[in-house]
């Protein structure tokens, strides 16, 4: 932190090597300089594989062009770096592997401060990352500082996770809730699929539920005997594939039209969000009759569902009743795997005083908040 | 550069003019039931040079082509089951269909990872150039990469610079387009399965059974039902029992196929439940593996949940590195285990369950 006094905040070169995507990303502060993900970029040759970033070895293709392109986009000599960070978990472990020995090698070799961050940190928190309003400038003033927003209630909605988690303070987690089987994400996904929309499905989905009649066809409501804040997406996901088998069967000549698929599309949608606003709702209800811990004062939505509007509305509809707002991140990309998130997670962990770096990382693929 | 006002009177000399700039490789820009398209003759390589000239900073964005009917789109990609309901169901309309490339189209139509997007628009203009034409032309938007979405001729030029507006010979003007959204782009090219794909003859070889635990489990195949989550777990747990010895001397892989919903992750969380594993086992689909400790008969080790839904690829199984996790006390249960069980021949399982649904709750195991 050589070069900052306590009036600029951090310059952060942050790595993501979790799963699928290979990223890199510039961040001060919160403010997010830049953010490259590799599989939206033409940085990596042709990899045979279908599923080419998979592989550790794309990955290991990838990660060098990647962070130049971050650091050159941001326009940041890497000399001005003040730490590195890298997600150490969870994730695939021979992926994060691929991250954390460069960002490793890295700091080694320029003798910058090194921290391991949990992705799933960083979903919760993408929220408070901010857009960097003048471009290429360095933010100088720019409190960064997230104070009298605690506690939150944290929502974290991908392929890979559902859960609720209490923020404390940064630095502070509990989690309160998480999916017994399928996270929404995927979920949204194989019911997609079933529905041969290709994969992945949630965004399709999506896009078609919008021309669709939500009341047409019915689902259950998981998991309403239980007192618990957990979630359960495979009954849904069973109902629906035993719904489309039936339709299938039903009309032997032509299957499930394309309203059909329309209106199963805004169906299954509006099953899948009801739940959560169902146990969401239970949740604050909760908090609000126990005295025992002081009311949140926010709800902050990460991880690729995220960025579906129709799930932000129905969220809303449930936060209307208990006065309460809701934080998404300010664009899609900060939504999905990314390594900005991890940036402004370590951003906010120095700045908060909960950082501490670490001169050797051990990938941690099953590290829970 | 020429500009036509698109009428009634003009429809057919605009189609025949437009196919001629294609034909010289040059390039169009045309109405579509989206927004305004730009197109090239997709089999001409100095037009698909232009193209890419004009879109400039694609950021690895595929391109997608205009064909007339599924037959056309046959000749340059692989329609597998997926892609062909989809046409069906879907074309012509505002859907881009991504498909695996086959040949036929110059340099830099088809991705970087050889899959192409295909549009069936449900424009009569569009039809009949590509038609005419008899060549798929590109169908991408007009504007360049990252501008305005192009409903009118204006959105496109006032974005422009000197250099991309002297790129295109036509354009056909149809005034203000509705506001209707980009096409939905659908991947088919990732073929996770519904159902197990391959062979299935070790499973169809499985008898009925009367579902006692103690004379079946004597049986190389045996079939058990199931009639609650509950009894499913159950007999994970029973069946581990049994294996015990096999785990904590050389580890254990099972194998777990099964349609979407058949139970699969039910059944792990039942040996995950004999192996006192307090924390929740959810799905792997996303992260391909999850990895957890138990201690169990003073013994420790570790559950690795593993999911290839996903994958198709052998090439990519191997990166997951799955032999290497076998070693005693090492329980290692695979999911979708049939997609890729003839590719990774160093792996072998010691169990396979085959899970299928009977009803609601009820559940049938084939164990080999």
């Amino acid at each position: 932190m050589k070069n900052n006094t306590h009036h600029s905040p951090p310059l952060i070169l942050a790595i993501d090597t979790s799963c699928d995507e290979t990223s890199a990303a510039v961040v001060q502060g919160r403010v997010v300089l830049s953010n490259i993900i590799a599989s939206q970029t033409q940085i990596h040759q042709p990899y045979g594989g279908v599923f080419p970033t998979l592989a550790k070895q794309a990955h290991q293709e990838n990660i060098a062009p990647t962070v130049k392109k971050a650091l050159d986009q941001a326009r940041i000599d890497f000399r001005l770096i003040d730490a590195i960070g890298v997600t150490q978990g969870p994730g695939l472990a021979p992926a994060l592997e691929v991250g954390i020995e460069y960002a490793q090698k890295l700091a080694v070799a320029h003798h910058k401060p090194l921290y391991g961050i949990n992705h799933l940190e960083a979903h919760l928190l993408s929220v408070l990352a901010q857009r960097n309003s003048r471009k290429h400038s360095i933010i100088k003033k720019n409190s960064s500082q997230v104070t009298n927003r605690f506690p939150a209630l944290g929502i974290i909605v991908s392929g890979g996770h559902s859960q609720f988690v209490r923020i404390n303070q940064i630095g502070k987690y509990q989690v309160l809730g998480e999916t017994v089987d399928d996270a929404l994400g995927e979920a949204l996904d194989k019911v997609g699929r079933m529905l041969d929309l290709g994969y992945p499905a949630g965004a399709v989905i999506e896009k078609l539920a919008k021309h669709g009649n939500k009341g047409r066809y019915d689902f259950p409501l998981p998991m309403t005997s239980v007192k618990d804040f957990n979630l359960s997406y495979s009954g849904l996901k069973t109902a629906a594939s035993k719904l489309i088998k039936e339709k299938n069967e039903q009309n032997k000549v032509d299957s499930l039209s394309k309203q059909d698929i329309f209106d199963f599309c805004a169906s299954f949608q509006q099953a899948a969000f009801r739940h959560l606003c169902y146990k969401l709702n239970k949740l604050l209800q909760d908090e609000a009759s126990s005295n025992l811990s002081p009311n949140y004062t926010e709800v902050w939505l990460g991880g690729g569902v995220a960025s579906n509007i129709a799930l932000r509305k129905e969220i809303r509809k449930v936060l209307r009743q208990h006065r309460l707002r809701l934080i998404t991140p300010y664009e899609k990309r900060l939504c999905s795997d990314n390594a900005a998130m991890i940036g402004i997670t370590i951003g906010l962990r120095i700045m908060h005083n909960q950082a501490q770096p670490n001169k050797k990382l051990d990938r941690q693929p099953s590290w829970n908040l | 550069m020429k500009i036509i006002k698109l009428n009634n009177q003009n429809y057919q000399k605009t189609v025949q003019q437009a196919v001629d700039a294609l034909k010289t490789g040059g390039l169009v820009i045309f109405p579509t039931e989206t927004v305004y398209g730009i197109g090239a003759d997709a089999t001409n390589s100095t037009a698909i040079n232009k193209l890419l000239d004009y879109k400039s900073r694609r950021e690895g964005k595929p391109l997608s082509i205009a064909v007339v009917d599924q037959s056309m789109a046959n000749k340059y990609v692989e329609l597998n089951d997926q892609a062909k309901n989809l046409y069906r169901r879907f074309l012509p309309g505002p859907y881009t269909v991504v498909s695996r490339y086959k040949k036929g189209l110059a340099a830099g139509v088809a991705s970087e990872f050889n899959t192409l997007g295909i549009r069936i628009p449900d424009h009569k203009l569009v039809i009949e150039m590509v038609k005419k034409l008899d060549q798929p032309i590109t169908a991408t938007s007009a504007n360049a990469s990252g501008k305005k979405r192009p409903y009118t001729i204006d959105d496109i030029l006032n974005n422009l610079s000197h250099k991309q507006k002297n790129l295109i010979d036509l354009i056909i003007d149809a005034g203000k387009l509705p506001p209707n959204e980009p096409s939905i782009v659908i991947d088919t090219t990732l073929s996770t399965p519904l159902t197990l794909r391959g062979n299935q003859e070790i499973f169809s070889m499985a008898k009925s059974s009367d579902n006692s635990l103690t004379q079946t489990f004597e049986d190389k195949t045996v079939k058990l039902v199931s009639n609650s989550e509950n009894e499913t777990q159950e007999i994970a747990g029973k069946l581990l029992l049994k294996h015990w010895d096999d785990l904590s001397q050389n580890g254990l892989v099972i194998g777990l196929d099964g349609e979407l919903g058949a139970g699969k992750t039910v059944f792990t969380k039942g040996l995950a439940r004999f192996l006192n594993i307090s924390s929740i086992i959810n799905s792997p689909t996303y992260s391909y593996v999850k990895e957890y400790d138990f201690v169990r008969h003073q013994t420790k080790g570790k559950l690795f949940h593993i999911d290839l839904w996903k994958i198709d690829d052998p090439q990519a199984i191997q990166q997951l590195q799955i032999p290497a996790l076998v070693s005693p006390n090492h329980l290692i249960v695979i999911e979708w285990w049939s997609q890729l069980k003839n590719s990774v021949t160093q792996l072998k399982t010691d169990l396979n369950i085959y899970l299928e649904v009977i009803a609601k709750n009820k559940r049938s195991l084939i164990i080999k």
